[in-house]
């Protein structure tokens, strides 16, 4: 009876049905996702020309010179991309560790769970708007490091007295640079591995206690069973968590790459913004590319 | 709750949890505590250098200032929080509905082009939105919409995030209940709204929570350009734009936008949690 209703006629049926039902994200999808963004190669490649007056504007096809103007002419944006590339290199696997840190913390069984749990989630949701409005946009944060710089130069940062205070010259003062530079950073880090710690720990809790307890009868200490158990049956998940950061890290507004371009649509120049963006895509899906194979091969895939 | 042999821990260990998850537990708190102690700071405080997290002496003035300027503005405050409120309910709903029909099928009907559908999906989330602002704003100016509530509430329908989210959550409900369904003689549309709809909660209201969050935050600016169909945002960052004096005012006002989402997340915290679970491990 089912085998019948498998045939053609069913799969046709089957067809029609989900195109009717996906034709309205379809078309909404093509007229506001994937038309901009055709109509920004186009201008990548052209000469803009805009018309504020009408609303319009005029292109002229001008070949490859914005992309040549991008790498070759532009001062910054090697630099910055360069910048972006080696920070990516530590942040990432910084991110990965410590959402994978607080994921096997998580996990524990401890008072509240369910609380400490969505504590570790806010930034996730806030992050889109409101977090990042009150760190960058602002005005009154902008307002009040404009006031405190202006009192006092010197300590524009709040770990800034601390550095005045240690880096006194001498032998360590490199050394610490780098360790107060970490000590920013982890509070950017954990800010940033909300979502990583989720997915971490949804893995965690996939895994078969009964395979803790075959393994502890077996006379294997927690040590032992964390990296034969606990990490190759979570390695899946590290491949997507890098793959989530690495395009996370790069297309977050406060990345340099991504200032660099916004400033220069707010300048006009709408054909150099649109190369410059469309070199960086191009960057960033080549890198995913390259990681997210280097990684596949080590992932194992338990049956 | 499968926990396996972890539940054994000494008091040392225990203390050591603890120990670590305040610590971290305060980097993620710390901007929300922020943000809620600032608001009830009084002017003096909130400038005092180095600046102190906790309010000393706690005061409502900002808030009243807040309220005041809110009856000095030109059109009447409630039509702000009107629209606020109109573009974010009708912009969710609409793309709940689309994104989990889309979802639904690609998920479970093998039609040809499905799979490529969902790898441009899948790329358009890597793509900034900043350079598509002038084509996005041609769009609008050619649909004749430059200037209306659809210019933002018709866009929020078609969303990849929310679309991707949905789909991945989608691959775990079992075909058989589906097939079960079809068997007895549902129709399409009703298999997807009294069976599909109901088993997926958990998605659509973690999509409902981002779609929220975007919306109610919009500011517009871009398309909208009367007055009396301006957002919520937009007058308050207008309020806020009076400089330092108006410092005061801004923190109540990331409090008073803030509200909102924090509350729908709240709302629907233990829910988002799951979504967020099942779509990371179904790759």
């Amino acid at each position: 009876m089912l085998k019948k209703l498998r045939n053609l006629d069913f799969a046709g049926k089957n067809a029609i049905a989900g195109y009717l039902f996906i034709s309205p994200f379809i078309i909404g999808f093509l007229v506001f996702m994937v038309a901009p963004i055709l109509e920004s190669i186009r201008m990548s490649l052209s000469e803009v020309n805009l018309n504020l007056t009408e609303s319009k504007y005029a292109m002229v096809f001008n070949n490859f010179t914005n992309y040549n103007k991008v790498f070759r002419v532009d001062p910054v944006f090697n630099r910055l991309l360069t910048d972006e590339l080696i920070k990516m290199v530590y942040t990432v696997p910084a991110i990965i560790v410590f959402s994978f840190f607080v994921a096997l913390i998580l996990n524990q069984k401890f008072k509240l769970r369910g609380f400490v749990r969505s504590v570790f989630f806010l930034p996730v949701i806030l992050s889109a708007g409101v977090m990042l409005g009150l760190e960058v946009d602002n005005s009154l944060l902008q307002d009040m490091q404009q006031l405190i710089a202006e009192s006092n130069a010197a300590t524009s940062r709040i770990t800034g007295v601390i550095e005045r205070l240690l880096l006194t010259g001498g032998f360590f003062d490199s050394f610490l640079y780098y360790i107060i530079e970490i000590v920013n950073g982890i509070y950017n880090i954990a800010l940033t591995s909300g979502l990583q710690i989720i997915i971490f720990l949804s893995g965690l809790q996939t895994i078969s206690p009964s395979m803790y307890e075959a393994s502890k009868i077996e006379g294997a200490t927690a040590w032992e069973s964390f990296w034969k158990i606990t990490f190759p049956m979570i390695s899946s998940l590290i491949l997507v968590n890098m793959v989530y950061s690495v395009i996370d890290y790069f297309v977050r507004s406060d990345n340099q790459v991504m200032q660099r371009i916004t400033d220069t649509i707010g300048k006009g120049d709408y054909g150099f913004s649109s190369a410059m963006a469309w070199s960086y895509f191009i960057i960033v899906i080549a890198v995913v590319g390259v990681l997210a194979a280097i990684i596949s091969r080590r992932v194992y895939y338990y049956e | 709750m499968k926990i396996g042999l972890q539940q054994t821990r000494s008091i040392g260990g225990n203390i050591l949890v603890y120990l670590i998850l305040i610590l971290f537990g305060a980097f993620f708190a710390w901007p929300l505590i922020f943000a809620i102690n600032n608001a009830f700071k009084p002017l003096n405080e909130i400038f005092l250098f180095p600046p102190k997290l906790w309010v000393q002496q706690p005061t409502l003035d900002n808030f009243q200032d807040l309220f005041v300027m809110m009856g000095k503005s030109r059109i009447t405050f409630s039509r702000y929080i009107f629209n606020t409120v109109f573009i974010t309910a009708a912009g969710t709903f609409g793309h709940i509905i689309i994104a989990s029909m889309g979802a639904y099928v690609i998920s479970k009907y093998k039609f040809p082009g499905s799979q490529l559908f969902f790898k441009i999906v899948i790329i358009t989330l890597m793509f900034n939105g900043y350079v598509t602002q002038i084509p996005n704003f041609l769009v609008m100016n050619r649909l004749g919409w430059v200037d209306t509530f659809a210019s933002v509430i018709i866009p929020a329908f078609a969303m990849p995030l929310g679309f991707f989210l949905l789909k991945q959550f989608m691959d775990t409900v079992p075909m058989t209940l589906i097939e079960a369904a079809k068997i007895d003689g549902a129709k399409e549309l009703s298999i997807f709204w009294r069976i599909v709809m109901p088993t997926i909660k958990p998605a659509w209201l973690t999509v409902m929570v981002f779609s929220v969050n975007a919306l109610w935050q919009t500011r517009a600016s871009n398309f909208i350009f009367s007055e009396q169909l301006k957002t919520l945002p937009y007058a308050l960052s207008q309020i806020v734009a009076g400089g330092v004096q108006r410092a005061g005012v801004g923190a109540a006002v990331t409090l008073f936008i803030m509200i909102v989402p924090l509350v729908v997340f709240i709302s629907a915290q233990s829910n988002i949690i799951e979504t967020m679970a099942s779509s990371g491990i179904k790759e």
